[in-house]
């Protein structure tokens, strides 16, 4: 909202020696954010009121004409090229040394003596918008100037002055006060500052309605929960025209365009009070009766489907969760948000009728949200309107009238339906409380002084303060003892305040596993195992979802997606990630990506709800997801099951891996396996899966548009935390030397490395290693064949091993090889 | 005899003095002091057929001959190896401007992330518990604990992603949904922060982002007012931009807090003669409202409390002047790679 510096000082005197930039600041510290402040006729200096003498065509351009200025004192020429440059007009003359803004555009430039063409050419005719006046002096065209014959301007006679540029505007942040209904209009605006400065805040006069003869209104309201009050009157030997200059300088000053004396009234009170008014025009509105006298307005909720034209032309369809203005057949207004375009104000209209009414927030917002309009009538009702502002506003709107209009008067009775109650407390507010919460000794004096100035009522009773609330500040803003700490403190000033720190005991923080165990996955899998971590929005579209083979009735859906092609909440971190392969493997050759994040799973529940209801949220655990791809990668399962390895033992989990029976669709049916943790001396039935490995289906891969294998991994973080331990193994250092024997085999492809090894590490205690180096098929392997070769480590724990000693149990070993497994030895 | 034994000497010497490579001078040691062929132990062999004087002082001339050839070749195998290292060197000398072949690939941590853990830190010292907790969760953790109610405009679903067929959640648009909670199950006094990832309806754009990232705590104890609020938190920022730091706080509205505070910080932009300082609105604020503390189960006459919080991807943004907010959640790895 725009604030006008000159209209606040209507209302509070403020000192000549206060910039507006101060007082921006004061109300930024202390009530409203204030985002800029715009000093009228900045920038003017050397641009006077000109009369143009001479005009003639220039000899070397069509387009340009070199006139004759006068200054009030001396002749200027000038080069110009406006298309309504005529003589006898009196324009704004730039001369030598001012500055403007080419064509409007770009930064202030300084005029110097300059030839245009040939021509010399001393200071320049401006148009409004190269010298910052485009607001209140619209061009109609690009190249018009500025023309200022209608203004009886004296020539000679500085801009600024002779237009009495005086001005400055403060840019007030609407979200900063959204909690303050009071502060949407000049008056309450000046109440603050009035405040804040220590000074008196004049009384808002005006005078009281007398009901007139000729028109009988009726109002009524069927809502009154929606319209807690209806203020009518109707004034008639009103004529539509111009406002006069001090109010039309006043609604430019605040960014309104002038439109007529009975709207720009309405605009005027909306300003200066923060209460929307409407004017009807009397004879749109439909009478009961045939003569015409009998106006009846109806404050209902509109119909469903009802249609509605505002005034601006835009077509409405209704529902009934709205309220409207309707006079016997249809709705003349969209109650608090816009008028109608069937009962406009036009140049003819002589009677009118004034409505000052007060409707409900909430029914404003939503209206205005439903049907996407926002009027700065919508944004003022919706904050909470005191309703008592109401009648101020009617008597101050109809008495301006009055003042315009020499032959209008009062032709019916005065309409006032309401129905409202404020809190207005009193609330009780100790001083010790006062002065504990905002940490100073303020005096009882200062915080009555405080508050007064606001409009409170203080009485004090033993060390308690009985406040009262003002009306304006009672429909929601104020209400409890720490609202008016607030009020206390931001007048005293909150960077008055002494800057302290509390005194703690010193105690360590208790740790969340959780977090920690994030934390070192993060750890490990970027640093020793050479992963990007990627974030990924949490939500997914149905196609990623049949894709990966998941079912869409497993994701929970979101009722108002913003990208309505990912509606639903991801369950897997996959669908995501594999994106973000398909993305990135067109500019690189092999990539290593991870995420942790929540994922959402509908048929699990987790936490409460609310701590005394059984309702129980999904369950919401935290994934750690990686995906490897690399180009002439064949089998990326390896390397992903090495990086859970690797992440397992520093965790101290023992697991296994089991081959899967499909996870989804999407994974190769031959790579896959499900990760099992748990009493690994107890069977599968005792174990716990905390997450699988695996490789996309090549199918799926294909569809996908990625051009290599996937090895993937998902591991439920939440599951892992359970079997983490803190403390690892350790095995003293071995006392005496360990004899490395080597050992390669042809086996059957469905032969698997851990039951070898296991049976391996079985045959003998003095085995104390089995390691694969090597797995081989091919040329001069049967094909259903495999070789495998492997280093075993043989050492007692008691003495030196002799050569024979191993060989004997080596030779076990092969034995057990050729039984078990079928092997021949190469 | 010991004629020889002169002469074996000094062809020895000559010998290796003429030597020009380790490997021949190998095979010169070979030659004359080999155990089994050596010149030397061909002529000692000669000693068990001398007796009495004669063994003995050829014996002590053979010692003191193979001592001075022994000797001969220990500085020749010196000179040699001087010389050699100093020639591998010559050759050894490489392009140290050339990386390790072929490229090992670094991994990354997203720099919210990396920021996330940073502000974390500076909590944890400072006696803060760090905990996170669910992202759809109920309305009322998000809204009406929070002294925000049905009709508040803060609930509209232009500003809410809501959940279809439940309107009773929805993805929680502030991680304060926490405040409640964390008061619920560690009662007071109570220091706790607790970022995480928020959901706002907003359309995306270079600077809006409808997933982002906030880091929010509470503390709740005896005897808080607005002095101990402005000072923990200026401690707070000290800590997270490494200096000193000026603040200053102004209203700030948001239900949850009475009364409520945007802090600002003072900022230089710029280097030397242009640099300008701005106050830069970086933590919002407020002493926990009275309803919020009677919704965690402690009784706002006997406990105080304050809130702050801070935008991580404003932080993030600023860090790296970072051009397009939309890059965090882009899984570019041009963009990843970068931190």
């Amino acid at each position: 909202m725009l604030i006008s510096y000159n209209w606040l000082k209507q209302y509070v005197k403020l000192s000549d020696s206060l910039t507006p930039e101060e007082l921006a600041l004061k109300l930024t510290m202390s009530t409203v954010e204030v985002e800029g402040v715009e000093i009228q006729g900045k920038n003017l200096e050397n641009i006077v009121v000109g009369e143009v003498k001479k005009v003639e065509k220039h000899s070397d351009a069509d387009s340009l004409q070199v006139c004759s200025v006068n200054d009030g004192s001396t002749d200027h020429q000038v080069v110009c090229g406006g298309s309504n440059v005529v003589e006898g007009m009196k324009v704004a003359l730039g001369k030598i040394g001012s500055k403007v803004k080419w064509h409007g555009e770009g930064d202030l430039v300084e005029l110097t003596k300059v030839k245009i063409r040939g021509i010399d050419s001393h200071g320049m005719i401006c148009a409004s918008t190269e010298i910052g006046l485009g607001e209140l002096f619209p061009p109609k065209d690009k190249k018009e100037i500025l023309d200022l014959s209608d203004l009886d301007l004296k020539v000679g006679l500085p801009l600024v002055k002779a237009l009495g540029l005086n001005d400055a505007v403060l840019d007030i942040d609407n979200k900063s006060m959204t909690h303050r209904p009071d502060l949407w209009g000049h008056y309450g605006m000046a109440r603050e500052v009035a405040s804040l400065y220590h000074k008196d805040l004049k009384k808002y006069n005006s005078s009281e309605l007398k009901k007139g003869k000729g028109l009988v209104i009726k109002v009524e309201n069927k809502d009154q929960k929606l319209c807690s009050r209806y203020m009518a009157v109707a004034l008639s030997g009103v004529e539509v025209k111009e406002s006069p200059e001090w109010l039309k300088q006043k609604l430019i000053a605040v960014g309104l365009r002038p439109i007529n004396n009975i709207v720009d009234v309405t605009n005027y009170i909306l300003m200066d009070l923060g209460q929307p008014m409407h004017a009807f025009d009397a004879r749109q509105l439909e009478t009961i009766d045939k003569t015409g006298h009998d106006k009846r307005i109806t404050v209902r909720r509109a119909e469903n489907k009802e249609e509605f034209t505002s005034l601006d032309g835009s077509e409405y369809i209704l529902d009934d969760s709205m309220l409207v203005i309707a006079d016997e057949e249809k709705p003349v207004a969209l109650a608090g948000i816009i008028g109608g375009l069937n009962s406009e104000i036009q140049n003819n209209t002589t009677t009118i009728i004034f409505e000052s009414a007060n409707f409900d927030a909430t029914t404003i917002r939503r209206t205005a949200t439903k049907l996407g309009i926002r009027t700065d009538s919508s944004t003022r009702f919706e904050k909470s309107l005191d309703p008592n502002n109401a009648e101020l506003a009617l008597k101050r709107a109809v008495e301006l009238v009055l003042e315009m209009c020499p032959e209008a008067k009062i032709v019916s009775n005065i309409v006032d339906e309401k129905k409202f109650s404020l809190y207005a407390g009193p609330i009780e507010l100790s001083l010790e409380f006062l002065n504990k919460k905002i940490g100073i000794d303020l005096e009882k004096k200062q915080v009555i002084n405080i508050l007064e100035s606001l409009g409170f009522g203080v009485k004090e009773k033993k060390d308690i303060f009985l406040v009262t609330i003002p009306t304006w500040r009672a429909t929601k803003d104020i209400s409890i003892p720490e609202d008016l700490v607030e009020e206390v403190a931001r007048i005293y000033g909150y960077n008055n305040i002494e800057v302290k720190l509390p005194e703690f005991p010193i105690i360590p923080p208790k740790r969340n596993g959780l977090r920690d165990l994030e934390r070192q996955a993060k750890d490990i899998i970027s640093m020793e195992h050479g992963y990007t971590e990627t974030y990924n929005y949490s939500f997914v579209s149905p196609e990623w979802i049949k894709k990966m083979g998941l079912k869409i009735e497993d994701h929970i859906e979101l009722d108002n997606p913003i990208a309505k092609d990912r509606p639903y909440v991801c369950t897997t971190l996959l669908p995501n990630l594999l994106e973000n392969v398909e993305k990135n493997m067109h500019y690189t050759n092999s990539l290593r990506l991870f995420e942790v994040g929540k994922v959402f799973d509908k048929n699990h529940s987790g936490v409460r709800a609310e701590e005394k209801s059984d309702e129980l949220l999904p369950r919401q655990d935290l994934m750690l997801t990686f995906v490897y791809s690399e180009k002439g990668s064949k089998t990326p399962f390896y390397e992903v099951s090495e990086v859970v390895s690797s992440l397992l033992d520093k965790f101290g989990v023992d697991y296994e891996l089991k081959v899967s029976k499909s996870v989804s669709k999407s994974m190769h049916p031959g790579r896959e396996a499900e990760i099992l943790v748990g009493s690994l001396s107890t069977d599968v039935q005792g174990k716990e899966v905390i997450g699988f490995i695996s490789e996309l289906h090549p199918q799926v891969q294909i569809d996908l548009g990625i051009d290599e294998r996937v090895g993937m991994v998902e591991i439920n973080l939440n599951n892992l935390l359970k079997y983490v331990k803190d403390k690892m193994d350790y095995n003293p250092l071995p006392l005496y030397p360990v004899i490395e024997r080597d050992i390669a085999f042809v086996v059957d492809k469905t032969i698997v490395h851990k039951d070898i090894e296991n049976s391996l590490r079985e045959v003998d205690e003095i085995i104390k290693s089995v390691e694969l180096f090597d797995v081989y098929s091919g040329e001069n392997i049967d094909r259903n064949k495999k070789s495998m070769a492997y280093h075993i480590l043989y050492r007692s724990d008691d003495k030196t091993l002799e050569s024979n000693e191993v060989d004997k149990i080596h030779k076990k070993v092969v034995k057990v090889l050729q039984k078990k497994f079928e092997a021949n030895m190469r | 005899m010991q004629e020889k034994l002169k002469k074996l000497k000094t062809n020895a010497l000559k010998a290796i003095e003429a030597v020009k490579e380790s490997v021949a001078l190998e095979d010169l040691e070979i030659k004359f002091l080999g155990r089994k062929n050596g010149e030397m132990t061909s002529l000692m062999k000669g000693l068990k057929d001398l007796k009495g004087d004669s063994k003995k002082a050829f014996g002590q001339l053979a010692n003191e001959i193979k001592t001075a050839i022994e000797f001969a070749f220990k500085i020749k195998k010196e000179e040699l190896n001087t010389l050699e290292i100093a020639k591998l060197l010559k050759i050894e000398s490489i392009d140290i401007t050339q990386p390790s072949l072929p490229k090992k690939e670094r991994g990354h941590l997203h720099p919210i992330t990396q920021e996330m853990r940073a502000v974390e830190d500076v909590a944890r010292t400072m006696g803060f518990i760090v905990e996170d907790g669910p992202e759809l969760e109920s309305n009322y953790y998000v809204f009406e604990s929070l002294n925000i109610p049905e009709y508040h405009p803060a609930r509209d679903a232009q500003d809410t992603f809501y959940i279809k067929d439940n309107p009773d959640w929805c993805m929680r648009s502030h991680v304060s949904n926490m405040q409640v909670r964390l008061m619920q199950k560690y009662g007071a006094p109570l220091r706790a922060a607790h970022p995480g990832r928020v959901f706002r309806n907003e359309a995306l754009d270079t600077t809006h982002g409808h997933t982002f990232y906030q880091f929010d705590a509470i503390v709740v104890d005896k005897n808080l007012n607005i002095g101990h609020l402005v000072g923990v938190i200026k401690e707070f920022l000290k800590a997270i931009y490494k200096k000193d730091v000026e603040v200053r706080i102004r209203p700030g509205h948001f239900p949850f807090v009475e009364p409520g505070f945007e802090m600002e910080m003072k900022v230089v932009f710029g280097k030397g003669k242009n640099a300008k300082t701005k106050w830069v609105e970086i933590v919002g604020c407020g002493l926990i409202h009275p309803n919020v503390l009677k919704e965690g189960g402690l009784d706002p006459k006997e406990w105080d409390g304050f809130a702050f919080s801070l935008g991580l991807d404003r932080l993030v943004m600023g860090k790296y002047q970072l051009e397009d907010i939309r890059h965090m959640h882009s899984g570019n790895i041009k963009f990843l790679e970068q931190f």
